[in-house]
């Protein structure tokens, strides 16, 4: 199907992109493929099977809710319940004892309306005979009419009494007894009125004072306390049993009501928890659903929705939003034959969509589709029906893909191919070649279409499968790491019949045609080549290491040493496989580490230079234990170790000990030389003292007796004094000499100008007397003792001008810089001249190539000169021609350099 | 009171020397001044402190109106006697004068730092002695002023 090709080609040039990546850098991902593959199988029915089933719905989300739903309801339906039966218990006990003290109540009043009717009684009788008797007294009619009324009353009451306790079978007996004590009581009243009103006064005295009136009074008295008595009995025992049902609904009451509260609270906690734990399950069921919800919408480049078997939109993902256009809003609730285009609809498509879906499973098409703005575009759609376990149609699932983007994308993902820097090939399951990119074509030398449906073993002869099984096999890391390194060793064939090596990168693919494998081909022939050229400079660099003469020592970051020579062995007393990998404290205890920041502080000359000389004493450790000086030159060696270090170890005990020797004979030598210094200064300045003597008193003589004795006496003393005179000069002579070592000061930087006026100063009447003209050029400052230089030049004029021809004597010095800091005097005259086989000769103490009658002086002059010049170090020689004049010339330091 | 100089009252002047020859070339070199000295003679140190503190032998010795002293006499040599004489408040004031073969830069210092009141380089060649041993004279014993003798 079209939409499968175009995802294997958006794959294909995902692979590329990531080979490409991969051959560059440390990325090797299969993450986005991967997760698009997941989308398509757990969001989507699986395209290649039938419909789905609810058992592709979470089951948590079924279960919960319908069990949940009646437990919960039967749970509130008994906690209703039980509330409304308390509540009418409730009702109908309260009415009960609303009615028992109504009831109570009536009967209380009754009760006191029968007693009041007894004391109305009492009272009435009372009345009667009172009134009968005051009557009876008095006369009155008064009272005999209110005897009257008494009477009418007192029945009166007795009816009413009657009635009042008609309910009562105990006082109903007493009534008789009762109208009869009240008519008893009314006959006596009548005798005793009819007897005043017959008789008078007297008799009714005495009828009342007689018994029967008492005892009437008596008995109705009992009477009525019984009646009474009988009448509060009956109160108190409706009382009590009033109470006793009162109590009764009280107890029932408050049972009822605990039951009550007790099962309602027991079927609300139920409910609550029932109600929690459905919230729970709303709540898992809303995280999953949000789950689900991200997923979808996190696919942004398909649309996903569901429709209902009508085919109403009722779900709605946010790559749908984006492929066509609609808010979840706006659609859902929509039929989605609005995606259709018009004359489809009309055709009644959507409609039939819907029903091939339902009977095949699904349905799949590259079609057209509207957006909401109108706009058709090109569409893979597949459109799957889905049931539930009973096999209704529940809806349908649909995904769309805007192929008219992923054309836009495959061509940039075709252009990413064929741009990669590696050849790409991709390969079936069958081993055919199925698509190749330029780099691919140019590497092994053939076309495009002489690739596409060969064999990849024609191009990869060997170790294609291996390479595959071995990269399924690795991780991708693993397969990276190997990637630099040794790896399968895989050739290319190209068109030519020629090799080259190769190296492959191998990634999976799912298809609709089944597993594809990409393989991003790069030639390493340059890779190799440089390997074999690493290899070979390495056996050559070991050859060197073990040909030098020194020992050679390769120490690792850590201070391992992991290389050595044959010399190292020798020097320090172990087998090679014993210093390997031990420490290079072992053999260099100390200094190793500081010679190794001094080495890389200093630049090579300077560390050439520090070699000669000091530089830091460093000793070796042999086996047995024993130490000698060492010298060691440290360069750094970068390797895919790290930093190596090569030290060339030198044994410089030898070296020392001439050193040694060196200094101490210098020592000597000096020491000597100053002894002797000591000894000419010594020996001259103490020979001048019995010279003087010889020299003075033959002078003495010479003056006191010169003619006083012969001629002869006169030549032997002569001699004598010259002899003396010479003596002395000689001896002056020789202590100047010395003293040009003795009495040398440290050299300064002197100005040879000065040095040359004072010289010319001190030869003021030399040049005098002679007319010598004396000259010079430029002269530097020059490192030197000042005295000396003087004297220098003073000699040097001083010759020039006293071996001379007849004629102006002429001097000229001058000063050339020979480079370096260097000067090189001139000393020129126009003189004698000097024979060149006496050119060195004349720099000879006492010697002298005149007679002395010829010239004046000792032959000590030049020979100070080269001394004070030898001091200064440098050198003083002679240029001359007979009779032309010569040439002194000599170097001295110039000034010096402030560093 | 001043010396006159001239004729009158000869001029004493110590001589520290050791070495004969030179004591009688100074003598001689002197005779040439014509002017009238008393050389008295000490040939070593110890010998010019005794003469000069006035003891032993020389109990009587005159004080001298001028010393002229070699430095390199033996016992007490004459760097010592220099210092001696320079440190002694009753010697200090006559003028001494330093008369000796070294040249040495070391000793002219010295001597002028211990108080010398000049210092002279025996000249090895004849005539140039008898020079120096003149303008001795001539200054030291002509033109200078010297302390009066006590």
């Amino acid at each position: 199907m079209l939409s499968h090709k175009n995802f294997a080609l958006a794959e294909l040039g995902n692979t590329a992109q990531r080979n490409a990546e991969v051959s560059n850098s440390d990325q090797f991902s299969f993450r986005r493929w991967a997760t698009i593959n997941r989308y398509r199988r757990e969001l989507c029915p699986r395209i290649t099977k039938g419909a789905t089933t609810l058992d592709e719905i979470p089951p948590g989300v079924r279960t919960t809710g319908l069990t949940t739903m009646s437990s919960l309801n039967w749970k509130i339906q008994l906690a209703f319940g039980t509330a409304i039966f308390t509540l009418l218990v409730v009702g109908a006990v309260s009415y009960r004892v609303m009615v028992e003290s109504s009831e109570n109540g009536r009967l209380v009043r009754h009760t006191h309306e029968v007693l009041e009717s007894i004391h109305d009684l009492r009272f009435d009788m009372e009345s009667i005979g009172s009134s009968s008797r005051e009557f009876a007294f008095t006369g009155k009619d008064s009272y005999l009419e209110s005897f009257r009324a008494n009477q009418l009353k007192i029945k009166q009451d007795q009816t009413a009494f009657g009635g009042l306790t008609a309910d009562n079978p105990a006082q109903q007996r007493q009534l008789p007894a009762l109208d009869g004590l009240i008519n008893r009581a009314i006959q006596r009243a009548e005798l005793v009125i009819g007897l005043r009103r017959s008789q008078g006064m007297a008799a009714p005295v005495a009828a009342i004072q007689s018994e029967p009136d008492e005892r009437i009074t008596i008995e109705f008295q009992a009477l009525a306390d019984k009646l009474q008595r009988e009448e509060l009995r009956l109160l108190a025992l409706r009382d009590a049993e009033t109470k006793g049902r009162l109590r009764q609904s009280e107890t029932i009451l408050i049972f009822g009501t605990l039951l009550g509260s007790l099962i309602a609270g027991a079927a609300g906690w139920s409910a609550q928890h029932e109600s929690t734990a459905r919230g729970l399950a709303k709540g898992a069921l809303r995280d999953s659903e949000e789950r689900y919800r991200m997923l979808l919408d996190g696919v942004q480049d398909y649309a996903i929705f569901m429709l209902n078997p009508q085919g109403r939109v009722v779900s709605w993902s946010a790559g749908a939003g984006r492929v066509k256009g609609y808010t979840a809003e706006q659609i859902i609730g929509h039929d989605f034959s609005c995606f259709f285009p018009p004359e489809e609809i009309q055709r009644g498509r959507p409609k039939e969509v819907l029903r091939l879906a339902a009977a095949n499973g699904r349905y799949e098409a590259c079609t057209v589709r509207v957006r909401k703005d109108g706009s058709q575009f090109l569409a893979g759609v597949t459109c799957t029906a889905l049931r539930d376990q009973a096999g209704n149609l529940r809806g349908f699932s649909e995904i769309s893909r805007d192929l008219s983007e992923s054309k836009e994308s495959e061509a940039k993902y075709r252009g990413l191919l064929e741009a990669a820097p590696d050849a790409m090939v991709v390969v079936d399951q069958g081993g055919d070649i199925v698509l190749l990119n330029v780099q691919a074509e140019k590497q092994f030398g053939y076309r495009r279409d002489e690739l596409l449906g060969q064999k990849v073993k024609n191009i990869i002869p060997e170790g294609f499968a291996e390479r595959l099984i071995a990269d399924g096999i690795r991780t991708a890391a693993e397969a990276l790491a190997q990637q630099i390194g040794t790896g399968i060793e895989l050739y290319g064939l190209r068109k030519d019949g020629t090799e080259f090596p190769i190296e492959i990168m191998l990634s999976p693919l799912e298809s609709a045609e089944g597993i594809l494998v990409t393989a991003a081909i790069r030639d390493i022939s340059v890779r190799k080549a440089a390997e074999k050229y690493l290899a070979q400079m390495e056996a050559r660099y070991r050859g060197l290491l073990e040909a030098a003469p020194d020992a050679m020592v390769v120490v690792n970051q850590s201070g391992e040493i992991v290389l050595l020579n044959v010399q190292a062995e020798k020097q320090f007393g172990y087998r090679r496989d014993e210093l390997v990998g031990e420490m290079v404290k072992e053999i260099i205890p100390e200094g190793f580490a500081e010679r190794l920041v001094a080495d890389a502080l200093r630049s090579p000359e300077d560390a050439l230079a520090q070699q000669i000389g000091t530089g830091i004493e460093l000793y070796g450790r042999r086996k047995d234990g024993s130490g000698f000086p060492i010298e060691i030159m440290l360069s750094p060696l970068e390797s895919a170790e790290g930093i190596l270090v090569t030290a060339a170890i030198r044994d410089i005990t030898a070296r020392k000990t001439a050193e040694a020797h060196l200094v101490r004979k210098v020592e000597e030598l000096n020491r000597s030389n100053q002894e002797l210094e000591r000894f000419a200064y010594i020996a001259s300045h103490d020979l001048q003292e019995p010279l003087r003597m010889v020299a003075s008193y033959t002078q003495l003589l010479s003056r006191r007796y010169k003619g006083k004795l012969d001629s002869d006496a006169d030549e032997f003393i002569a001699f004598a004094v010259d002899g003396a005179s010479r003596m002395q000069r000689l001896i002056k002579d020789l202590l100047a000499y010395s003293r040009v070592g003795t009495k040398g000061k440290d050299l300064l930087d002197v100005s040879s100008e000065d040095a040359l006026r004072q010289a010319l100063i001190n030869l003021r009447g030399a040049i005098e007397e002679s007319g010598a003209l004396v000259t010079h050029d430029f002269l530097p400052t020059v490192l030197a003792d000042e005295t000396q230089l003087v004297q220098l030049f003073q000699n040097l004029i001083g010759n020039a001008i006293k071996y001379q021809k007849p004629g102006v004597p002429r001097v000229h010095i001058s000063a050339s810089n020979d480079g370096d800091n260097r000067w090189t005097f001139s000393v020129q005259d126009n003189g004698l001249g000097i024979e060149s086989q006496y050119f060195e000769k004349i720099f000879g103490v006492f010697q002298r190539l005149h007679k002395r009658d010829e010239f004046a002086g000792t032959g000590i002059g030049l020979a100070i000169c080269k001394k004070i010049v030898e001091r200064h170090g440098g050198s003083i020689s002679v240029e001359s021609r007979i009779g032309e004049g010569s040439t002194f010339r000599f170097a001295l330091t110039g000034r010096e350099r402030k560093s | 009171m001043k010396t006159i100089a001239g004729e009158g009252v000869p001029v004493e002047v110590l001589l520290v020397e050791d070495s004969p020859g030179d004591v009688r070339l100074t003598q001689e070199a002197f005779r040439e001044t014509n002017r009238s000295i008393h050389l008295h003679v000490a040939s070593d140190g110890v010998e010019a402190m005794a003469f000069l503190r006035n003891q032993g032998e020389y109990a009587h010795a005159p004080r001298p109106d001028l010393i002229l002293l070699d430095l390199n006499v033996p016992k007490l040599d004459g760097r010592e006697v220099l210092a001696q004489t320079k440190m002694d408040d009753n010697l200090k004031s006559i003028p001494t004068i330093v008369l000796t073969t070294s040249d040495a830069d070391a000793d002219v210092l010295e001597s002028y730092r211990l108080q010398a009141n000049c210092y002279l380089n025996k000249p090895v060649q004849l005539d140039e002695f008898e020079s120096v041993v003149k303008s001795i004279s001539d200054f030291w014993l002509r033109k200078v002023m010297l302390p009066q003798r006590r």
